[in-house]
Order: structure tokens, then sequence, then C-alpha cells
């Protein structure tokens, strides 16, 4: 290390006191002549090198030899007699063959892209910032085949979902998120529940500056992954940030500022104000089941001349602002990277926030062509309040719209409630019921590359992702002022509203270290092949405490000493993973390649002998086009196949068994209880099998562009635990039973419709689709999973739950009752899990429909989308250029909470029919024709007298959990952005080198059938499995930003 | 060559790391769970143990006080009130959970002769196990709690349940004699009775009582059999089986926080509230004042099961609820699982089927005055209540009629309730079918958790019983 050091030392000095003679010019496209950042230039017959800065300019340092190579991905490498110029400037033409395109696979092992049997896709810088998210599972959004992200949610830093496939794994508990790997380190993306599962959180890649990133390559599929491991069985999203530009130092600025505002709210009534049974009454608990606002103005002069709306006054304006700044530079021996940005959002939910400083400094450093040093290390303060939307919703359905719900103060700073039968505004517990995270966190790497002969290369990775949490929930007590209200949410178990301090703390680390020996050999002249053979260590270490103090002595000071009841715990989870691998790669006239992987996991999740587990895979690469004579529009012709075989380890501690803390005891006591889970000591892995076939082919000079693929994935023996009778003592136990499919088509289409010296018009479309089904859960044991459920009015329930034969994720709710013959009711019939469309619906004696029993709930759709689809476009006029993103999914069902209170409340806009009359279609219990005639309003009917009680929508309407599960379908205008380079005259000063002023707008339409806010955002959490409950959520935004960029 | 040297020292260097990695078994044993314990305190499960026992008996009332009428809907066509079939599965676990903690602190009682311990675990066993065998009949016993090693145990007969609880206080009455037990029983973790073991004693001839009272429909029936465990049972209200010790407030009373707080539950029944302000008796019983509080317009009105809310708008407090200024439901108010009054009832009843009826009618008095007390009425209210006559009956006159009617008051909020409603055929005055119910005759049994039915299906019974058919016990 110390001869390392001073080598280095050295090297610089010689580097910057050199006197030899200087090269300089500027390597362009010669299909329209920009600049080729970062173009290879060598002198041929050494290892003296450099690369093109920004703008394709280069300068390089020559001691001997008199030909330069110029080379760079996708373009024809040139070689150029210097002579005796001391200015070489070149322009390379287009390499559409892709001879020599090279793509970072997995573990970083870099191939040529012609050789590899599967798909993988990136995204560059330019993609990636064009709609300026702050999250980068966002700003992958819409741009990806295969791959479905959903932003759960409008808040502040709030996590985004992302899956690749679809989902892996039957058991809920699993992860199903891929694996992400920022240069080289394994990088934790989880979502933190710790506290609370309502609040919003973000998903931790929120920590990575999308700014930093230069490409994210995303491998989907057994064969990609396979070299990952079972870390990588869900796809794994593979990060490579910025690296220095030797050169001179170049400087960029970008600032981002805009503004949020709420971009879809629920369709509300505004004629019927408070009251019951059409009477008017403004103390009332009822929001909108009195009068109209007319005949309760002429009762009530104090009555607004028009309703109030919450759902659109409840939410404030949001905005935005990011500003950041890189640095970049380096000899060809040492170069840099280093950024910093600061990002803060406040939200659309009152005292939501969010805040992200960042700093990154990469280096690299090359004291020979065969040693290279890389560096990446970045580290980040991020966090803020977090709202809790499902809480806050229900406090906007029980709102009288009668009253402005932006008066919730009183000048004591107490609650202000304008009606004594309700005491909770949002709004004033948005601001008192506070929630904060604050995230240290820091994401490093050091790769060392030995390459001592061209034959034989040496790396080792080793990598840290560290950080930690903690979480503070505070809210003050009950003073006890005259007239003070009691705010029940702000208090703890016994002591409502008496304020409360929790304090939670997470430590989380990790480590993985990778060691890879690469050999390559050419046979022949027709025959090559490569081997590389690797090894993997991987462990973490989680440490979570909580403190929760509740009962505050003194109702605004938040100390844990100032608690009157206390409670703690602390949870720890240890896990270590090793892999060995090998990867050998065959190349036939460079136009059929065969890649064969292996590799052996020892997992500390499952026990010997099970914890050792090895598992192949194969691909195969033909490139048609370079093999046969293929008609002339056809430049390029690719066909794929593969088999992966991927094995995977139990959820952490499935094996073991014990007893755990009794929580039903107060402090002073200590209890303990079985475990909930029977662990398994004889888990066995699972695997999955993917066959997967693929082409790729071009058209008219790559003009046009096709990628598809089709796959096919079993997983067998799956590790669940499954629900077990209670009877055992034991809730669920862990075993392997599972199988589930997913099979699907992915396809991706680039263009370039238009071409002109001044205007292009690039076009890229992604389809893709996945269909699921799971083969089995459990014979024996049962045959269903419920795994998550939300609560509805008069029991319209609806939960979602995992059934053999079926997709994942049906959703079950209550129904009316269909007819059926006493006869086929002895026969069970009428229990059957779907719903008979065909057969009429039963009504009542009383003239309605009949709701079904609850123990009877029937299926009302499913979760999962049926296709997903993205298409981007981007028109350059000159110095202009405008983006334009769609994206949408298709095909999956929400259960719409906020629709079920808020129709049992008669907020929305259909419940405007209440004083109709009508004849409910359907038959009697004795299959006639109902004909009877019924008031859907509420007491006496004015046209018959009689006496309809509460009224349909209470009685009725609001207990049938299909009107709530509803087709969650969305097309959005996922962002616009425009974007102008000034001329290079208008700049001030030649320090100035570019400015760039835009203009971008997010989520500007929604086209959509759901009653509710965005459809995209869900009341489970980025990390969850369950995804189909979008009723109570934190809404979407629309942003509207400007940004500016400016490079010195 | 410096190079090359460094290269193996690197490649050296590295496979070393491999090789000790590798061969350091250690390091991948890091599979056990850090947040479970295998060898748990005894005194700690004990607490698990009597916890859960009191939280039990109070989340099967949760639903069996719809069908004793003392709780109401406040939502019309209520599931639970008008008899539909519910699921209870939850409510099932709890007492499989409860009792596979018991289980597991009698299997360490029995290994380290703690034989306190084990005496006080065959008690709690025997009455969760009387909560599953009089809701359900039938149900896992003696392969249950992973005993012997099937996630799918079969299920026992409803009488052969019973005759494993009659064996389980046996044989805790005789554990509890024991004076060489092992390990120190410490007072603090027996939430029930403080560690105090006549207490417990006590408490198992209770328990005995009622079970052996249980059966009264039965030929087998021997009211001497109750009287002499009665005698050996409560002698005052300071033995009463209960829990105070719990999680912020009586579960009660976070009913009742919640009902004032709009998330609606808690409400009291027509047929309880009738029962005491004297639409029914003619009598207004004092403990009336003491178990709920008068509605806005001044007067005490229930629900009717079935019925829901009716009149104003269900958050208008014009009907009446469980009440935090009620003793037995404030706050603070313990979890009563059996209690010195109720077995005075089954005293009264047992020798008035025994026709000694000197007996009978004292022990009647006696719960009278005890759950008035309980209830902190005032003596001049308590004198007056016993002065009417038709509580004041006389020795010659009073009928099991009356016994039930008073035993209906004390037993307010718990699950036994249920028990003699079935025993008595819900022949209390006034008691009906409530509105819309499900079933033609008043409810006997629920029906199977939908968890049993899908998890263990070939033990679970196979049809769905019919609600009005009795249980065993409950047949002639």
């Amino acid at each position: 290390m110390k001869h390392l050091f001073k080598y280095i030392v050295l090297l610089m000095l010689l580097g910057s006191a050199a006197m030899a003679q200087t090269i300089t010019g500027k390597v362009t496209s010669e299909t329209d002549g920009s600049g080729i950042a970062g173009a290879t230039v060598l002198v041929k017959g050494s290892t003296n090198g450099t690369s093109a800065d920004a703008e394709g300019n280069y300068r390089i340092t020559l001691g001997s030899g008199s030909t330069l190579v110029f080379s760079s991905l996708g373009y024809k490498t040139q070689e150029v007699a210097i002579g005796n110029r001391s200015i070489v400037n070149v322009a390379l033409s287009d390499d559409n063959t892709q001879l020599g395109e090279v793509t970072v696979t997995a573990m970083g092992i870099e191939r040529a892209a012609r050789s590899l049997g599967y798909t993988t896709q990136a995204v560059n810088a330019e993609k990636l910032s064009v709609n300026k998210q702050s999250n980068l599972v966002n700003a992958l959004q819409g741009k990806m085949a295969g791959v479905q992200i959903v932003s759960t949610g409008g808040a502040p830093g709030q996590g985004a979902r992302i899956q690749i496939r679809g989902i892996n794994s039957i058991d809920p508990n699993r992860d199903n998120s891929p694996l992400f790997v920022i240069d080289g380190v394994i990088m934790d993306n989880s979502t933190s529940t710790q506290g609370s599962t309502a609040r919003s959180a973000s998903n931790r890649a929120v920590d990575i500056n999308p700014d930093d990133i230069e490409n994210i390559n995303i491998l989907r599929g057994g064969a990609a992954t396979a070299l990952y491991g079972l870390r990588g069985s869900n796809g794994v999203v593979v990060i490579t940030t910025k690296s220095g530009k030797s050169g001179k130092m170049s400087v960029s600025y970008t600032g981002t500022f805009g503004i949020d505002e709420v971009n879809r709210v629920p369709d509300v009534q505004n004629k019927y104000t408070q009251g019951w049974y059409g009477k008017y009454d403004k103390t009332s608990f009822w929001p909108s089941t009195g009068p109209t606002v007319e005949e309760a103005r002429k009762v009530d002069p104090s009555h607004p001349a028009q309703l109030y709306n919450q759902f659109k006054e409840g939410w404030d304006k949001g905005n935005q602002i990011k500003n950041n700044l890189s640095f970049s530079g380096g000899t060809d021996k040492i170069s840099y990277m280093s950024s910093i940005s600061h990002f803060k959002q406040n939200g659309i939910m009152p005292s939501t926030n969010f805040e992200n400083l960042q700093a990154r400094l990469n280096t690299t450093i090359r004291p020979s062509s065969k040693f290279s040093v890389t560096t990446s290390m970045s580290v980040n303060n991020s966090g803020g309040n977090r709202g809790n939307p499902g809480r806050y919703n229900e406090q906007l359905s029980y709102w009288s719209p009668r009253y402005n719900i932006r008066e919730y103060k009183k000048p004591d700073g107490t609650l202000f409630m304008p009606y004594p039968a309700l005491s909770q505004n949002p709004i004033y517990i948005a601001e008192t019921n506070k929630f904060e995270d604050d995230v240290l966190r820091f994401v490093g790497s050091t790769k060392f590359n030995y390459t001592p002969f061209e034959w034989l290369g040496f790396s080792y990775t080793f990598g840290v992702d560290t950080y930690r949490e903690n979480r503070l929930a505070t809210a003050p007590g009950f003073q006890g002022l005259a007239g003070e209200l009691l705010v029940f949410d702000n208090g703890g178990t016994g002591a409502d509203g008496k304020g409360f301090i929790y304090v939670y703390n997470n430590k989380q680390k990790s480590f993985n270290s990778t060691f890879l020996v690469n050999l390559s050999h050419k046979f022949s002249d027709d025959f090559s092949g490569t081997l590389t053979l690797g090894n993997e260590v991987f462990s973490r270490n989680i440490y979570r405490t909580a403190t929760e103090g509740w009962d505050l002595a003194i109702w605004n000071w938040f100390s844990l000493s100032n608690a009157n009841r206390l409670a703690a715990a602390t949870y720890q989870a240890d896990y270590r993973l090793m892999g060995n691998f090998a990867d050998v790669t065959f190349s036939y006239k460079n136009f059929l390649f065969l890649n064969l992987t292996g590799r052996n996991d020892i997992t500390s999740s499952l026990l010997a002998p099970y914890n050792s587990f090895f598992y192949p895979s194969l691909n195969l690469s033909y490139i048609v086009s370079d093999h046969l004579k293929l008609p002339e529009l056809i430049d390029y012709a690719k066909l794929r196949l593969s088999y992966a075989k991927v094995g995977k380890d139990a959820n952490q501690y499935a094996t073991s068994q014990g007893f755990g803390s009794y929580t039903g005891l107060p402090t002073g006591y200590t209890g303990f209880t079985r475990a909930a889970l029977l662990g398994n000591p004889l888990l066995r892995p699972e695997f999955t099998d993917t066959y997967e076939i693929g082409a790729e082919l071009n058209f008219f000079n790559r003009r046009l562009r096709f990628d598809g693929n089709f796959y096919n994935s079993i997983s067998k023996d799956q590790i669940l635990s499954v629900p077990i009778s209670t009877s055992t003592g034991y809730a669920t136990a862990s075993t392997n039973v599972g199988s589930m499919r997913n099979r699907g088509i992915e396809i991706t289409l680039g263009g370039t419709p238009l071409k002109t010296p001044n205007f292009t018009w690039e076009s890229d479309f992604n389809f893709s689709a996945n269909r699921n089904k799971i083969l089995s859960i459990n014979g024996d044991l049962g045959d269903e999973i419920v795994v998550y459920s939300e609560t509805g009015y008069l029991s319209a329930d609806v939960s979602m739950r995992l059934i053999p034969g079926e997709s994942y994720g049906t959703l079950y709710g209550r129904t009316y009752q269909r007819y059926y013959t006493s006869e086929e009711k002895a026969a069970g019939l009428d229990k059957a899990l779907k719903i008979d469309e065909s057969r009429p619906i039963v009504i009542g004696a009383n003239g309605f429909p009949l709701l079904g029993a609850t123990a009877n709930r029937k299926q009302l759709g499913n979760v999962l989308p049926k296709w997903i689809a993205g298409w981007g476009n981007t028109f350059k006029y000159k110095d202009l250029s405008l983006s334009v993103l769609f994206d949408g999914q298709f095909g999956h069902y929400a259960y719409n909470k906020l629709d079920n209170h808020i129709a049992s409340f008669l907020q929305p806009t259909y419940t405007l029919n209440r004083n109709d009359h009508r004849v409910f279609e359907g038959v009697l219990a004795d299959g006639t024709k109902n004909t009877k005639e019924v008031w859907l309003g509420q007491g006496i009917d004015p046209k018959t007298g009689l006496n309809y009680g509460d009224g349909y929508y209470r009685l009725n309407y609001r207990g049938n959990s299909e009107f709530f599960v509803q087709d969650l379908s969305w097309l959005k205008l996922r962002s616009v952005a425009l974007n102008y380079n000034l001329p290079k005259t208008w700049l001030p000063s030649k320090f100035m080198k570019e400015v760039n002023v835009g203009f971008t707008g997010n989520n500007l339409f929604v086209w959509s059938k759901f009653n509710g806010y965005d459809p995209e955002s869900l009341t489970t959490n980025s990390g969850s499995n369950v995804s189909g409950f979008a009723g109570f959520t934190y809404p979407g935004v629309r942003s509207y930003l400007f940004n500016l960029n400016v490079k010195f | 060559m410096n190079k090359l040297k460094k290269k193996y020292i690197n490649f050296g260097w590295s496979l070393f790391l491999i090789m000790t990695l590798t061969g350091c078994k250690d390091y991948f044993d890091v599979g056990n769970n850090p947040n479970l314990v295998t060898k748990p305190n005894i005194n700690s499960l004990l607490s698990t143990a009597t916890s859960k026992s009191a939280i039990n008996s109070r989340n099967y009332a949760s639903f069996s006080t719809y069908y004793t009428q003392y709780q109401a809907s406040p939502s019309e066509g209520s599931d639970t009130d008008t008899y539909k079939i519910t699921d209870l599965s939850s409510t099932w676990g709890d007492a499989y959970y409860a009792m596979a903690d018991i289980y597991d602190m009698l299997t360490m009682a029995e290994a380290s002769n703690a034989h306190l311990h084990a005496g006080i675990g065959k008690i709690l066993m025997a009455y969760n196990l009387s909560l599953v065998a009089d809701t359900w009949d039938s149900g896992p016993y003696s392969e249950a709690f992973y005993r012997v090693p099937t996630v799918t145990p079969v299920y026992d007969s409803g009488e052969s349940l019973y005759q494993s609880i009659g064996t389980l206080l046996q044989e805790g009455i005789n554990l509890l004699s024991r004076t060489d037990a092992a390990v120190v029983l410490m007072p603090q973790a027996d939430l029930i009775h403080g560690g105090n073991i006549a207490s417990w004693t006590k408490t198992a001839y209770g328990l005995l009582a009622r079970h052996q009272n249980k059966i009264s429909k039965k030929s087998i029936y021997n009211p001497s059999a109750v009287l002499s465990s009665i005698d050996k049972s409560y002698t005052g209200a300071t033995d009463d089986m209960k829990v105070s010790v719990f999680n912020g407030n009586n579960p009660w009373a976070a009913i009742a926080i919640s009902n004032a707080g709009s998330l609606l539950g808690g409400w009291l029944s027509s047929q309880l509230i009738n029962h005491l302000n004297g639409s029914t008796y003619g009598v207004k019983d004092p403990r009336l004042y003491k178990l709920t509080d008068a509605t806005v317009h001044g007067v005490y009105v229930g629900t009717r099961n079935g019925r829901g809310n009716v009149g104003a708008a269900n958050t208008i407090k014009d009907e009446c609820y469980i009440s935090i200024n009620s003793p037995l439901t404030k706050t603070t108010a313990p979890i009563y699982i059996m209690t010195y009054e109720e077995l005075k009832f089954v005293e009264a009843e047992a020798a008035l089927r025994a026709n000694q009826r000197t007996r009978a009618y004292s022990a009647y008095l006696e719960g009278i005055k005890a759950s008035m007390k309980k209830f902190q009425v005032e003596d001049a209210g308590v004198q007056a209540y016993l002065a009417e006559k038709s509580v004041s009956v006389g020795e010659a006159a009073l009928s099991l009629d009356e016994i039930f009617k008073e035993k209906y008051v004390a037993t307010y909020l718990n699950f036994e309730a249920w028990n003699d409603a079935r025993r008595y055929d819900y022949k209390y005055k006034g008691f009906e079918l409530p509105y819309n119910a499900d079933l033609p005759t008043f409810i006997r049994q629920v029906a199977v958790p939908v968890r049993e039915i899908t998890t263990n299906p070939d033990n679970a019974p196979a049809a769905q019983p019919v609600l009005s058919t009795p249980l065993w016990w409950d047949k002639q």
C-alpha cells in the first residue's frame, strides 16, 4: 500500500511536469458533427491515452509514437497519423453493426453486447434526468419494459415501488423488489415501517442523487442475473455513477425550482348540506344528509352561499427546490467527479416535507495501464416530517363542507371546531401529530483492477452500505385550558390526547466483497473463449430500538423523562451469504456465442445441509445478420435463447422457534409467548426455472429498432409461511410448498422517424405484459392466504387473497346476492367464489337488493395490471429540445376505501339521486321479477308515506364492496420537458461554456375511471407486496418545474 | 517482475480470504433468531397465562354479550345480533394461543417440579378450554398445542372436552396442595391472585362448581356435588378471580371511549335496560344508575338487538352505552373472570335443585347484596330494592326464575351468562328474538371458524352446524 501511494504521487508529479509534444483536437460524429463525449484517444502501440471531454475536445501529451487511435462506443475506430500537426480533429462514423459495443453485465463484467443471450436495457443520464425526479426509481418510470413502477403517492420523499416481471414469491412477507447494485455495492432499497406503516416512508434508493448517475442497466430474468445468485432473483438494477473525465476541471450547476399541486380529487356533490334525514342541523355529525343549501340558508343566514370542498381546500400548494453542483476533471492517471446537492420539498399535505443533502466523490487512479483503483463514495442526510394520509383522508371524509376546513385553530393554539359533533380537524392534527425521520447514510466502494496480461485480469471490490435512521414521533398533550377540545389522535394507549414522544432507532450496515478472475483465450481464428471465476461475500446487520413514552406531564415538552408511561423493545437481525461462481463464454466466428454460468450459495437463513446449493444457467446468442445474408433493410438481427435456474433461500429466521415478548402487559411486567411462526429447520432452498427467447432487429440504418422477449418462469418448492390451525398454538408454519408461474412478453421499439440536420424526432415505446398464476399453495393445509384487508362500512371489507389457480392478489368483498334455486343452493352453488353475472340480483321484500352473507365473500378483481406501457418522444430543433413521455398500467383493480367512506356520508356526486324513486332490477326470493318501487331517501317518503329509515346509501349501497372495488387502469402524460441551450454568443463570458434553461411538467394529465385521488397512489408502502388498496392515500401531485443548467 | 509478485500476493491473499470464509462455519452460523428465547422464565409465562386468561374472558364475552342481549349493535341487521353466521377465527385463536402458552408453562413446571405453577396452569387451561367447549362444542385438545407434532390436530368431542376440564381442575387442586414446590412463585407474576395459593384453590373449586352446574339439564347432574365445591370456594369479593393489570384502559372502558369518539360500539340492549329500569319487572333496580348513564333526554333507553339505531342520528346520545362511570367498566376497573356473587347464585340454583330452600334463599339474597356492593350501590338503595316483594319472595316462593333474573345482572358482560341463558332456555322475562333474526329460535352455538375449515379441513366439522342446535350439555 505504501509503495502504491508513492507510485501514485510520483506519477502525478510526472504528469503535471511533462514537457513533451502536446496534441489537441476535437472528436466529432460524422453524422451530425456533434462532439463525442468521452471518446478514447490512444497513442498507437503504447498505453498512453486520454478521453475527450463532454464536447469531444481532447488534449494528449505525446512521448513517442506517430499515430493516434480514436474510438468510442457505437462508432467505428479510426487511426490517424499525426504528421507534424499539433491539432488533430477527427470525425468518427457510426458503427451500425455494433461490433464493439460493450455492455456491463452482472458483477460489473464487461461483455460485447452482441454476445449476450439475454436482454438488458439501459437508461442513460439524459433520459433519466429529463423529468427531474428526486427518487431514482420514479425516474425510471415509463422508460423500461418489464418493469412495473408505482409511485405510491405524492408525499415529499415518498417511496416508489419497483417490480421486475411481476411478483415472484407467493409468500407476502418476501421481498419482491429487485436488487440494487451501485458501483459494485449491494445497496439497500428497503422501505422502513418502523414506528408506523402509515407514514409514506421513503424507499432507501432515495438516498442516491439521480444527477450523479451515468447509467442504469436493468437485468431481468434468470440468465441475466444468474451470477448475482439468490439476491438477484427479482431482477437487478445496476447503477453506475459518473466518473471523472480527464482534462481541465469542469463545473456544472443544475438548479430546479417547482411547485406541486394535487392532481386529482374525488367528485363530490355541492347541493346538500349538513343535517340528517334532510333536516338542517349545523351542529350535526352528518356532513351532507341535510337539505339543499338554499333551504338551509332560509333558516340559517350564516350558512355560506356555497358549500366548501374539503377535498380541494384540504391540500396545500407544495414546492420543491434542488441545487446540484458537480466538479470533474483529472489527468490520464487520476480523474475525479465530485458533487454536492441539496433538495427540499414541502408537500401538499400540511406540514409534510422532505430534505436531502447529498455529497459524492468518485475517483479513479490509473498508475499504469495494467492497474487501476476506482473509489466511489456517497454520503447523505435525508428525512422529513411524514404525514399520515390514511388518517388525514378519513378525517376529510367526516368533515362537513358547510364549514371551512382551514379554520382550525383557536387563538390559544388549541383545536377549533365550528361544530360540536366532531372533534378532529385533519389540518390541526397534521400540524401537531408529527413523525420525522432522519437518515445518515454512507455508501462506498473501492475496486482494484489488475490486468497483468491481456488474457488474465483480477478485480476485487469491497463495498459498504451503512446507515442509521432515527425516527421521532411527537404530539402535544391536553393542556386543560377552558373549553379546550381533547384531540384523541394526540395520545397513547389509555391516555387519550395526553401527548406522546416515540423514539425509534435503526442501525443497518452491510458489507460486500467480490473477487473476480477473468481469463480469455483465442483457440483459433474462429473460436475463442472467456472464463470468469468469482467469490462474493455479503453480510448484513440490523439493530433496532423503540422507546415509546406517552401521557406527558408537561404538555409540550418532548422528553422521554416527561412521559408517565413507557414501553420499549429491541430487534436484531444478522444475515450472511457467500457465493462462488463461474461464467464461461465461447464465441464462434463472432456471430455465435454460448455462455454458461454456475453459482453455489451458502446462506445463513437455511440450516446445514440445506444451506449450500448450486444452480446453473445457459444462454445463446446468434447474430443472424453476420451469418446469413438478410434483406437489405435489416441491418442487424440477433436471436437469443436462455435457460436459467436460480436458487433462493428462506426469509430470515424461518428456521427458528422460540418465545417472544408478550406485549399485553404494561411496564413493570414481563411476559413471554410462543412465537407465531412454527420455524422449520428442514427448509430447503427454492428454485426458479426460467426459459426465455428473444430477438433484436435493426432496420433502415438503425432508424427502427426492435427488441422482443418471451419468458416463462416457474418457481417450485417456494418457501412459505402458511397459515395453520391456530389450535397448534402457532399462526403460521414455514414450509416448502408453493408453486407459481410468471410468463410474459416484453417489447421495446425505438426509432428515429425524422432526422434532418436541424430537426430530429426520436421515439421509444415499450410494452410488457406479465401473466401470473399461483399453481399451488398448500394442498393439505388449506388453500388460501389472506394477505391484507381493509375495512368497509356495513362489513363491506375488502381483502387481498392468494388462491391456487388465480393470479397473485385477488380482491374479495361483500356483494349483492344472486339468484339461485333452492336445489342449486343445496348443492352449494351460491357459495362459489366468482360472481355469476348472468344471474339476476335478489331483491328483498322491502324492494332493495339483498347483501350477501359476510362469510361468503366473492372475487371482485385482481390487483396486478394486465399490461403496462410507456412511450417517450424527444424532438430536437437546433438548440431546442422537447421530451414527451406517456405511460400507463391497465387492467387492474383496487379497493377505494375513501369512496366507501364518503358514500356513507352521501358526499359523492353520484348520491345526488338520493331523493329518487327506483325499481331495482332483479328478482324476488321466489324468482319472480321485482316490481316494487322504493325511495332512496331518508325517513318518510313524501310520495308513499313509508319510512325508509337511514336511506339507501347508508343501509344498502355502502355495504356492497362491488361498488368500491374499482377499475384502476390509468394512462398518464407523465412528463413534458422543454429545454433550450442558449447560443454561445449570448453567454456573458468565455468562462461559461454552456447554459441550458428548461421547463418540465410532471404528471400533467391522468386518464382513469377511478373515483379518487391519483390511481397510482396506494395505501400500502413502497416495500409492501400488497397493492390494490387505493383510497386513503397521499394524493398524486402535478408538478411544474423550472430548471437551469450552467457549465463552467 | 515486481508487478508479477504483487499479482501473486494479491491472488494468494484473496484465495486465503475465500478459504477462511468457506472453512469458518461460524461465520454463517447466525441462523437462530436472536429476538426469541428458547428457555423463558416460568414466572414470566405465568404473567402471560394469567393476563391472557383475563383478556380471553373479555374476548369471548365480546360476542356472547350480544346473544345474552347485554349489548346490541348500533347497525340494523348486524350479523352477531341477528344470529347470522360469523367468523370467530381470531376468538378461537385467542384461546388456543393462551392454552399453548399455558401448555408450555406446564411442560416447564413439570420438568422443574414447579408444582404451584403447574397447579395454576391446569386451572387456567381448564378455564380457557371451557371457553372453546362452550362456544363450539368440539375442538382440538388431546393433539393440540403441537404436543404431538401435527399441524392438523384431531377434534375431541364436547363430552370429552368436558371430562378433560374436570380432570384438569382436580389435578390443579391436587398440585396446589403440594408443599414441595421447587420453584418460587413470584407474587407479582400472578396477575389474578398475587401468588395467594389459598385463593387459587378457592378459584379452582369455584370453576369446578360452574363446571358441575353446567350439566343441569343432564340426568347425571348432581347438585350436592356442586354445593360441596361451593363450600370450598369463595367467601367474599376479595376472592374474586380478576385481573387489574393491562395495557391502557379496561377493555370495556376502551369501547366506551371509542363510542364517545364516534367509533360506535358498546350500545346496551333494550333487554338489559328494560330488565333494570322497571319496564319488565316494575321495579327500578338501583344498579342501573351504576351500570350506565342516562341519555341526553335524562331517561334510560336500550337498543333492540337487530334493530340498530332508531330515533335521532346514531351520534346523538339518546340511548344507553357501556359507561366509563360504572365501577364495572371504568378505565381502571378489573376484568372479572368469576365473582363471589356469581358463585352465590350457582349455590342458590344448586341448593334449590337439591330442594335445600333455606340455603338457596340465603345464597340468593347474599348474591344480590354482593352484586349491589360491586356496583357500589348505596345501602339505602340496596335495602329499598330488597324490600320489593318481587325481590324478597321468601324461601317458599323462590324459583329458578328469580335466581336467573338476578344472576343475569350479576354476570353483566361475562361470558358465563351465555351458558346460563342456554341452560335456562332464554326464559328471562321479556327476552325476545332479535329483530329480523336469522333463526326461528334462540342461538345455541356459533359457526366453525373459517380459519379452521381452511387449515384443518380433515378434522374440523364437515358441515356448518345449524346455530340453533344445542351443545351436548344443553340437550335434555
